[in-house]
């Protein structure tokens, strides 16, 4: 009845939070990353972009993500204009 | 054909020793001649957990050195005259042994028993290479826990690396409760993780400890859930992949209430 409670209040099981933890470790321990480096990799990729299209900075998602045993790198960047601007 | 597989999780204190030997005890059972090789050199125990540590003379490094015969090293089993196990030595210490001479101890090892298990030390140093040394495959032994799938990963990749093929899981530890109110990670969850065929899912159950307490490992015990559940894993391991896993301790009847409304993160039967 605990657990019907909570979730009436809308807490979760402890799960999630091992999930989600374990999956950011396994990226890190793979990649060898500080979060800074990966900070600045992300400045440089999406500055290398903004040459190319009009995009939206502000939104833009870049992580790290493991699917199937392998790291992959993945981005959103919403773009504005499609439209190239001279580089 | 015969086979040396790893019994191997990174972290200590997950049931590899456990698993060794109650593996070894349901291959044995099933007619299979088994060698369970215990590579924890320095901290012996699967002699504690087989209820044969009064009868150690010889050990593996006394095989290795050439102080004795390998077969004056091997210690039958109380009740399978089809189990053996080759002791650890508990005065000395990994870098007694390398992994060259690992392998030519497996592979005398293997001119006499269909299986080989290597209970191998916690760890990714020297004791870890010289059980994977000799093997033809891994088990990779794992809980619930963060820690625990963390270790399993990387054991999984330094696996690979020695490029032992398809390493296979174990689940130890399993509660179901828990994994109906939404607080342990499900088999599916460690799965989605891991990437690597399952084998087996140990419940989480007393009898471990009072098999332990006796040297009889549970799976003998035909009663146990326990015991079948690593029984089984014998059986998936030999050639019947489609054994279904055991039905874990039922759920109460506010769990089925609460599955049945949708509240819970169960998803039924495992």
């Amino acid at each position: 009845m605990v657990s019907f409670v909570s979730k009436l209040f809308g807490n979760k099981g402890s799960k999630d939070d091992a999930k989600a933890r374990l999956k950011l470790l396994l990226v890190h321990d793979a990649v060898d990353l500080t979060p800074a480096q990966l900070e600045a990799m992300k400045a440089e990729v999406v500055e290398v972009i903004a040459r190319y299209v009009e995009i939206n900075k502000e939104a833009v998602d870049f992580k790290l993500e493991r699917a199937d045993g392998e790291v992959a790198l993945v981005s959103n960047v919403p773009v504005r204009r499609v439209t190239a601007r001279a580089v | 054909m015969s086979e040396c597989i790893v019994i191997t999780s990174g972290k200590g204190g997950v049931g590899k020793t456990t698993t060794s030997a109650n593996l070894g005890v349901s291959l044995a059972r099933m007619g299979h001649k088994v060698a369970v090789v215990d590579a924890d050199i320095g901290l012996r125990n699967l002699d504690v957990i087989l209820g044969l540590e009064n009868r150690i003379v010889y050990d593996l490094v006394h095989v290795i050195e050439g102080e004795c015969r390998l077969k004056q090293a091997l210690i039958r089993d109380k009740k399978l005259d089809t189990l053996h196990l080759l002791p650890a030595a508990q005065t000395r210490d990994k870098s007694s042994v390398t992994p060259e001479q690992m392998k030519n101890l497996i592979e005398q090892l293997k001119e006499e028993f269909d299986y080989v298990l290597v209970d191998c030390p916690a760890g990714i140093e020297q004791g870890f290479r010289n059980s994977i040394a000799g093997a033809d495959k891994a088990l990779i032994v794992t809980t619930p826990e963060v820690s625990a799938i963390r270790d399993a990963d990387r054991i999984i990749g330094l696996v690979e690396a020695a490029e032992l093929p398809e390493p296979r899981l174990v689940i130890n530890r399993f509660r179901q409760k828990m994994v109906d109110r939404g607080d342990m990670l499900d088999k599916d969850d460690i799965l989605e993780i891991l990437a690597i065929p399952l084998v087996g899912i140990i419940p989480d159950h007393e009898d471990v400890i009072i098999s332990a307490n006796r040297g009889q490992p549970v799976a003998y015990n035909e009663e146990s859930v326990v015991g079948e559940a690593y029984r089984r894993v014998a059986r998936r391991l030999t050639g019947e992949p489609e054994v279904p896993y055991v039905a874990m301790e039922p759920s109460g009847f506010w769990d089925s209430v609460k599955r049945w409304m949708g509240l819970s993160a169960a998803t039924g039967g495992v």
